[in-house]
């Protein structure tokens, strides 16, 4: 008991309150964060560095205001540092900080300006805007309000069968059986394949933009796509215009997506348009 | 037996079988058409329109034959064994694992379904595990026996002596259907079929792969020709033919600067001063005609240089040193099984080659080739290596329209040894014709792809190996200069602490003095 005595009186005082709410934001944000998405059925990934970094900062702002906030606090926070600086029972510690702050200031300084090994950053959209229009083995689709033409004729369970064949036929290497992008090819290749399962992928997207991307694949991408280190081929020469429009049913249909359509393309647009 | 009891009998074995009917086929066969069958086929005998694609082929589940069991060689596997396989799915395969689609109930209801394709398990019922001992340690001595039992139970026959799939049977194996197989390589532990542990090895050595060449060993054990412990030290040794870990992508290689001239030889210590960068490679199946079935499934590269001249070291694991006659009946059997077929004719004898890819200049933005080849506005420039024919520089503007480049600098020393080859390239870093051929400058990261064949697997011109775009970063002498700021920047912070204990310790001296 008199240990847990012990921690709530150094709590009460801000300065080591503080530090204890930065290590427990710490906590929170490297360990803690990527716990939440999942509980709302999203794919989670670790906080990068340099995000960290800023909830960091962010976070000790926060302190800083709240201890500065009434005088009585911020005098009492200040105590530890100014009892450290000149308290003589502390003089080794107060040596040993003299010593390795500025060791480690050196070693941090010597990492940022040594010669690193790094690619260059290729940063790139990964839904560049579509053409209004594309020519398709010499005739022009008009893309801009195009819905896929086997939705309004033929049944959409043959229309399935098709285009299964197709995606095993030519996308399943990559793309892969759970359509998740991790086909037993895809290893092979940086960017990696488009995983459909995403919901920031094809449900994004109208089957006209599906069509455009499976037509043109990456040697057609626009040049906000490049650079131009997409696999994805242009299917063009392979593919007819209704094998495209069935495999893009496949893809919606064994995800269970459902496609954009223009109608909600028109309102969000009005929003700020697709990303 | 009065009619109470008769109905109390009734009740017992209804609630006795109910478990086994819970396992719903029907719903099985729903999940298996929707998500198996374009591969396995819907009559389940592994001849769904996508399974000309893919070597080894998709299991037929009619046979009842099964590779990745714990039960007994010749047995069927049990519920479990299935249930691993669809959920871990097999590496160096195209069966992916399928745990995060499926529920165990899913699973269950599959099983049940795929068991119903043959037979053979209703006729003989549920068949019992292996009883697998605990593994003992392996040290050094114990690597050492396992090494003699490699030797001397011949796995070395298709597994080659270091393990790479180069023994002298490995181009004559079909599996049971006459569809080619190829010897595992033991050095790609990541790959193995039915997982690369220890005690996976140990049970695929005491039950055997059904329907491949790979027997089962446990009779060794029977007749008393070797012990259960011996069995895990040639597990354990298996396993120490593979690294550590699964070798991790990187995109940038490193070119480390050495101090005088950079080797020449493929064996030069030099070379150990720097890491193996790996880079998977698949099959080309973006133009035609495509290719699903590669030899070459990665490289492992270490690049030095010396200030003129860059050395690239490039390995991989090939069994055949091609052109080699006695991988024609094998290169036959992939053209019959693979579609599309080679072009190649089956009976003509194909070098190995490898080309490394290159911009023909420096990018400055952000464009770079198209990483098959180039395109008419950006071309790329490439060293060619071939078996038969030694290096050449050449330049290409898209797949198929490569043409050789006169004069040049570039030298190669290739040597085949034991499934692997090692081709050492080098060349100056400046270039001669810098319109056709690139510069290379330290400090700035530069593209560089891989594209490979395997003569005796039937592969030339598109049908080949590739990887996407990597980049190659020749390291900079460490200017002195980078020592200024991390001193400077120490004294300061040192200056500034000194500073601030010095004012806080004076203003306590007055404060006390003024009291």
């Amino acid at each position: 008991m008199t240990h847990v005595n012990r921690l709530r009186d150094y709590l009460r005082h801000p300065f080591w309150l503080a530090i204890a709410l930065l290590v427990a934001a710490y906590i929170v944000f490297e360990f803690g964060v990527a716990y939440l998405p999942p509980l709302f059925g999203v794919r989670s990934a670790p906080i990068p560095d340099s995000v960290l970094l800023q909830y960091l900062i962010t976070a000790a702002v926060g302190i800083l205001i709240y201890v500065s906030d009434n005088e009585e606090r911020w005098k009492r926070f200040k105590e530890p540092v100014g009892t450290l600086l000149v308290d003589p029972g502390l003089r080794w510690l107060r040596t040993a900080l003299l010593v390795l702050v500025p060791l480690a200031v050196g070693w941090l300084t010597y990492s940022q300006v040594r010669p690193g090994v790094a690619a260059p950053v290729q940063l790139r959209s990964i839904h560049p805007a579509p053409p209004t229009s594309i020519s398709f083995r010499g005739r022009t689709i008009r893309l801009t309000g195009l819905e896929n033409p086997l939705r309004a004729d033929g049944s959409i369970e043959e229309d399935y069968e098709v285009g299964k064949r197709v995606y095993y036929g030519n996308c399943l290497p990559c793309h892969g059986d759970l359509l998740d992008g991790n086909g037993h090819y895809a290893h092979g290749f940086n960017p990696p394949p488009l995983a459909f399962t995403d919901n920031g992928t094809i449900p994004q997207l109208t089957e006209s933009f599906v069509f455009w991307r499976i037509a043109k694949g990456g040697p057609g991408l626009p040049t906000e796509g490049t650079p131009w280190n997409s696999a994805m081929p242009a299917w063009e020469p392979i593919l007819t215009e209704d094998e495209i429009w069935a495999v893009t049913i496949f893809l919606y249909e064994q995800t269970g997506w459902t496609p954009r359509t223009w109608e909600h393309e028109g309102e969000a647009g009005a929003e700020g348009g697709h990303d | 037996m009065t009619r109470a009891a008769t109905i109390a009998f009734g009740l017992a074995l209804w609630w006795i079988a109910t478990p086994a009917l819970a396992q719903d086929t029907e719903r099985g066969r729903e999940l298996y058409d929707r998500w198996c069958a374009e591969c396995h086929g819907t009559d389940g005998a592994g001849e769904g329109s996508a399974a000309a694609y893919m070597m080894p082929r998709p299991r037929d589940f009619t046979t009842g034959l099964y590779q990745i069991r714990t039960t007994a060689n010749g047995e069927l596997p049990t519920d479990a064994d299935l249930v691993r396989v669809i959920e871990d799915g097999m590496p160096g395969t195209a069966m992916p694992g399928w745990e995060s689609k499926f529920s165990d109930d899913e699973v269950r209801d599959l099983v049940a379904y795929i068991k119903d394709f043959s037979d053979f398990f209703e006729l003989f019922g549920a068949p019992e595990p292996l009883e697998f001992g605990d593994r003992p340690g392996a040290d050094a001595e114990a690597l050492a026996e396992g090494r003699r039992l490699y030797e001397q139970i011949e796995c070395w026959k298709c597994h080659g002596d270091r393990g790479r799939g180069d023994g002298p049977s490995a181009p004559t194996l079909q599996d049971d259907l006459d569809f080619p197989i190829r010897a595992a390589d033991l050095s790609e532990n990541w790959n193995f079929n039915g997982g690369g542990r220890v005690q996976d090895i140990y049970r695929r050595l005491r039950t055997g792969m059904d329907g491949t060449p790979m027997p089962s060993f446990s009779d060794l054990i029977d007749s008393g020709f070797m012990t259960d412990e011996q069995m895990w030290y040639l597990a354990a040794y298996v396993r120490s033919l593979s690294p550590p870990e699964r070798p991790r992508v990187r995109d940038v290689i490193a070119a480390r600067r050495v101090e005088g001239r950079v080797p020449a030889a493929a064996d030069d210590s030099a070379w150990n001063a720097v890491p193996p960068y790996y880079v998977p490679l698949v099959g080309q199946i973006i133009e035609q005609p495509r290719w699903f079935a590669p030899g070459v499934d990665g490289l492992y590269i270490r690049a030095l240089h010396d200030g003129a001249t860059l050395a690239l070291r490039v390995t991989w694991h090939d069994p055949s040193q091609s052109p080699d006659p006695d991988w024609l009946e094998w290169q036959g059997w992939v053209a019959e099984t693979v579609q599309p077929a080679p072009e190649a004719e089956p009976t003509a004898l194909l070098p190995d080659r490898l080309v490394v890819q290159f911009p023909t200049a420096i990018p400055t933005g952000r464009e770079r080739p198209y990483f098959l080849m180039g395109d008419s506005r950006r071309p790329v420039y490439l060293w060619e290596w071939s078996s038969d024919a030694g290096a050449h520089e050449a330049w290409a503007s898209g797949l198929g329209t490569r043409a050789p480049l006169d004069g040049g600098d570039l030298s190669a020393a290739a040597e085949w040894e034991a499934g692997a080859w090692t081709v050492v390239f080098q060349r100056p870093l400046a270039a001669a014709d810098t319109a056709t051929t690139l510069s290379f400058r330290s400090g700035v990261a530069i593209p560089i792809a891989f594209f490979a064949w395997d003569g005796s697997n039937g592969e030339s011109g598109a049908q080949m190996a590739v990887s996407s775009w990597y980049s190659i970063y020749l390291e900079e002498p460490t200017p002195k200069t980078v020592y200024v700021s991390p001193v400077l920047a120490m004294l300061v912070t040192a200056g500034l602490g000194v500073l601030v204990v010095w004012r806080a310790q004076r203003r306590e001296v007055e404060g006390s003095s003024q009291q």
